[in-house]
């Protein structure tokens, strides 16, 4: 299968769904990411921080100092009122955007 | 995946700076270093681990720069936020706690009110008459009207009026001067016939005038150097956008129409911008060339003297405008040899004129607002006054404002050590402080502005009554001072209250709670109290100065009895009438007066008081140099001169129909007069001889009382009258005394002699009480405002001593039911705290009469037979304020000592 291009807005939805489970540094949520969709989706890691630091200025997500497990300065970021309500609406948006979709092509 | 809770936090954001670059660089150091283990982890050469992990993250320095502008952006919108909802959450406390004490609120906002209110007025007055530059002119900063000072008798006078001659002069002789402009206006009647209206303010300019000004006209054209040419000029007029406006309702096709003016018939040429005023305050309908308002004006004087030839006829106000980078001095000493080689050239004219070296003339450049120059009229002084009172006035309320606000901070003293101590900053104190203060300023500015608009238009009436008056709203100086009297008034009104946050002791506060520090702490407060109570005694002295000076000139007998006297005068106009037809026909006038009904008498005059003076030379027997030891003024009278006017004839007879023509020659001298000339003896049956001394003797037949026609203050009453028909110098007008008061009769006589007027020749009648009326008016004002506002500063105060007084009873309820518990009287508890408020009181007095006391030096001039330190008025205001003070205090004392001691004590 050949690789998929995100689709625009994607990447933020799949990056709140990774924030889900609690705080998360960017190197965990670029790992959660690659192993989750595993070679289908590209998703350079640059483009990953740039979304991340896009959410937080907009208040989706909030950004803390902390260590990690190996005791290394790192920042975590957590999902807030406002970012969860995102990744509820945008996943109804885009389940919304699939099915119709794939009506679409199922007719066809 | 880690968790937080044993995570130490690093609170950057809440530091002042915040390093962005350096977040972003730890941040994916962390990614690239983690990134790497886990490559390496799986068996990858560090080399390669790195290469790969570069691969798979992209363009590291786009990214890093993409996520340092990001975080830059956030950073900065977070710290917007933060400080906005810091502000309105300030600004929400604030307006909780104004909202939860209306009645607080409200006297806050009517005390600063007035203050603001009250300099805002001021300025609105003062500004234009020394502060604000003329609108339009393009140079304002180069432009000065021209004075040469010079001396007289000792002392130096400023001359701010000029001859053409001297004008032409001028800009011949100088070199520094871009251009000089020539004004003169004069009241003309308007328009002709049936017409005519009353008279209105003209302009006379030169051509040079419309150079001065960055203003094209709103229509038409301007004149030019062509047509403002000696002798005459041409009769063009421009007329000012309002009376464009007003009589021909903004028509387009005004121009090239004609209107008579004076005596002259004007073609109109172009309009005015709205707003332009020339240098002048006072609106003109419309501006005519120089030459042509003088031809208009200013009759022939015979054998060639015209206007614009010969140096004894000053008529002109000069300015000019200096050349860019010549500097004031430089271009001053350029005019000083100016006008000593005009003054040389005068010499040589007239070489009776005094030498040089006795005038000692100095040239000035003097302010273009020509209140703001060395001549100050006393509606400017008594305004200048006035400003400081304001002043006074704000301070006052700022004080009195800043004492409850600080009562209000001391109530929640706990309440602040406790937020201290919990870590609010002091500053975040303090901005709270601020922001309640400034929140009632803004108010109190808006009411300010209010009352300014009001009582802006009142004292203006009462000051400057000529002036254009200023939009208070549409006008951003106004605006501007009224932003900054806010700001000043925030800052003295929180200013005490903050120094009590930022001095408080933390420790002290929470331990002993409100009562020991709240009543160490309201020193603070007494020394407010006691700065209100004697800026109150200053303003209330100047009231008392004021007011008895007021009636000191209302007291001041005139001679005469103005109130039902209207003086009749006739404008000729085209009407070429000889002197015997204008003899006749004010006889007519008088003839016809004196059949109407309500009329008492009338007589024909030649001198009317405040408004025109006739003098002759004087000489007589046995008195040398008569004629140097005053001005001695002529009075041509009719019989019942006397009646007529109601003054007293104290000796001798009065002037009577029989006097005249061909009979003996008989005069009637003041009484001022009388002893000047005849000191010590009885002056009838005196001889004068009038105009020469090789003349027949006049023989006195009265001694009449003395009259004001000057100065209220110090006239010399020199005053002579004889028989018009033995003595005719000229037809000016007639007095008319009548039953109802002048200024309602007026207008009545008007409409029914203007029958008898030939052609366009027109009449106008002006009350005597009119012609006084500028004369009290500085008192009048300075009387009002001083009680105003001294009323107001003690009314202020009271309240303040009796707020004061009313919290430091409750600060101190347990100290005093101890006392009472001990069984104290209530009489000794009235006498403990009533004595406590007339020490504060004590003290506010005594400091308010030094003040005033020091300030007598300054106020002394402009009083009228009033002793600026009147021991009566300072008296009166220090038992006035004492008085204030023990009954402000009474209430409180009451309390006090009814005080029940087991509540008081229970109650801490």
């Amino acid at each position: 299968m050949a690789e998929l291009d995100l689709l625009q807005g994607t990447l933020d939805l799949i990056i709140l769904k990774a924030l889900i489970w609690g705080p998360s540094h960017g190197y965990a949520v670029a790992r959660w990411v690659a192993e989750t969709t595993g070679d289908d989706l590209q998703v350079e890691e640059g483009a990953l921080y740039t979304a991340l630091h896009r959410m937080e200025k907009r208040g989706w997500i909030a950004a803390e100092w902390g260590l990690s497990d190996n005791n290394r300065k790192a920042k975590y970021y957590q999902l807030t009122p406002v970012g969860r309500k995102q990744l509820h609406d945008k996943t109804e948006l885009w389940n919304r955007y699939a099915h119709a979709v794939s009506a679409i092509l199922r007719t066809a | 995946m880690t968790s937080l809770p044993h995570v130490r936090r690093f609170l950057r954001v809440d530091r002042g700076s915040v390093d962005v670059p350096g977040g972003v660089a730890d941040e994916l150091d962390f990614h690239f270093a983690m990134t790497i283990d886990e490559l390496m982890a799986k068996g990858m050469s560090r080399e390669l681990a790195t290469r790969e992990a570069h691969r798979r993250f992209g363009d590291l320095e786009m990214t890093r720069r993409g996520l340092q502008h990001i975080d830059q952006e956030r950073v900065s919108n977070e710290r917007r936020a933060r400080w906005w909802s810091g502000m309105t959450q300030d600004l929400r406390y604030a307006l909780r706690g104004l909202r939860l004490s209306p009645g607080f609120t409200l006297g806050v906002m009517l005390t600063l009110g007035l203050g603001i209110g009250a300099n805002a007025t001021m300025f609105s007055i003062i500004d234009p008459l020394l502060f604000r530059a003329p609108k339009y002119l393009e140079h304002p900063d180069r432009v000065n009207r021209i004075t040469v000072g010079q001396m007289n008798l000792g002392t130096e006078y400023y001359r701010e009026s000029f001859g053409y001659q001297q004008y032409q002069d001028f800009i011949a002789d100088t070199h520094s001067f871009s251009r000089f402009v020539a004004t003169w206006s004069s009241r003309l009647a308007i328009g002709s016939g049936a017409d005519v209206k009353q008279e209105q303010y003209v302009s006379g300019v030169s051509a040079s005038f419309w150079q001065m000004f960055n203003a094209p006209p709103a229509l038409g054209r301007y004149f030019s150097a062509d047509e403002d040419r000696i002798p005459a000029g041409e009769p063009v007029l421009v007329i000012s956008w309002p009376y464009w406006q007003a009589h021909y309702g903004g028509r387009r096709d005004v121009l090239g129409q004609h209107l008579q003016i004076g005596k002259l018939d004007y073609t109109i040429i172009g309009v005015t911008p709205r707003d332009l005023l020339g240098l002048s305050l006072r609106r003109s309908m419309g501006f005519i060339p120089l030459t042509s308002i003088a031809a208009n004006v200013m009759p022939d004087r015979g054998e060639g003297r015209r206007f614009y030839n010969g140096y004894s006829f000053n008529w002109l106000q000069l300015a000019a405008e200096r050349k860019p980078g010549v500097s004031a001095a430089a271009a001053t000493a350029d005019l000083q040899s100016a006008v000593l080689r005009s003054y040389e050239r005068r010499r040589e004219a007239e070489p009776s004129t005094p030498p040089a070296s006795e005038l000692q003339q100095r040239a000035m450049l003097s302010p273009v607002q020509s209140e703001a120059g060395p001549n100050r009229s006393t509606a400017t002084k008594v305004g200048t006054w006035l400003v400081g009172v304001a002043l006074l006035v704000l301070v006052i309320a700022c004080a009195n404002v800043g004492n409850l606000l600080l009562a209000r901070a001391l109530r929640r003293r706990r309440e602040i050590a406790l937020r201290l101590a919990l870590g609010v900053t002091r500053g975040r104190l303090l901005g709270q402080l601020l922001t309640e203060s400034l929140l009632l300023s803004t108010l109190g500015a808006g009411l300010g502005l209010v009352l300014a608009a009001w009582g802006g238009a009142v004292v203006r009436h009462g000051l400057t009554p000529d002036a254009e008056s200023i939009g208070i709203f549409s006008d951003s100086r106004m605006l501007a001072f009224a932003a900054i009297a806010m700001l000043i008034a925030a800052l003295l009104c929180g200013v005490a209250p903050a120094v009590m946050v930022l001095r408080s002791d933390l420790a002290g506060a929470l331990k002993s709670g409100a009562r020991e520090g709240g009543f160490h702490r309201s020193r603070l407060r007494v020394t407010l109290l006691v700065l209100q109570g004697a800026l109150s005694v200053v303003l209330l002295v100047g009231a008392g100065l004021f007011v008895s000076s007021l009636r000191q000139v209302q007291a001041t007998p005139l001679g005469y009895d103005a109130e039902h006297v209207t003086y009749v005068e006739q404008n000729m106009r085209s009407a070429k009438l000889t002197d015997d037809e204008r003899y006749h026909l004010l006889d007519r006038l008088l003839a016809r007066a004196q059949e109407l009904p309500g009329v008492v008498a009338a007589t024909r005059t030649t001198s009317v008081p405040f408004y025109m003076d006739w003098s002759e030379d004087l000489f007589v027997p046995g008195v040398d140099s008569v004629n140097k030891r005053g001005e001695f003024v002529l009075q041509a009278v009719s019989g019942g001169y006397f009646k007529t006017m109601g003054t007293r004839v104290l000796q001798g007879r009065p002037l009577n129909d029989a006097d005249r023509d061909g009979s003996e020659l008989v005069i009637v001298v003041s009484q001022s007069m009388a002893k000047l000339l005849w000191p010590g003896v009885n002056a009838l049956g005196k001889c004068v001889k009038i105009s020469a001394d090789s003349l027949p003797c006049r023989n006195v037949i009265g001694v009449a009382e003395d009259i004001k026609r000057g100065s209220l203050s110090d006239d010399p009453g020199l005053l002579y009258y004889v028989p018009i028909s033995q003595f005719p110098v000229g037809a000016f007008g007639i007095f008319v005394r009548t039953a109802a008061p002048a200024t309602v009769a007026a207008e009545q006589l008007r409409r029914a002699l203007q029958p008898e007027m030939p052609g366009t020749a027109y009449l106008t009648t002006q009350p005597l009480p009119d012609l006084i009326a500028p004369e009290m008016r500085s008192w009048q004002l300075g009387a009002t405002m001083f009680t105003v506002f001294g009323g107001l500063a003690l009314l202020v105060a009271s309240i303040g001593l009796y707020s004061v007084i009313a919290y430091t009873v409750t600060q101190r309820r347990q100290e005093l039911g101890v006392r009472v518990a001990l069984g104290a009287s209530a009489a000794s508890m009235l006498r403990l705290v009533v004595g406590d408020a007339m020490r504060m009181m004590t003290v506010a007095v005594a400091l308010g009469i030094a003040g005033a006391l020091i300030a007598a030096r300054w106020v002394g001039p402009l009083l009228f037979h009033t002793s600026p330190r009147d021991p009566i008025i300072l008296g009166g205001v220090a038992v006035a304020l004492l008085l204030v003070g023990l009954a402000a205090s009474f209430a409180p004392a009451w309390r006090a000592a009814h005080l029940d001691p087991v509540t008081a004590l229970r109650s801490e």
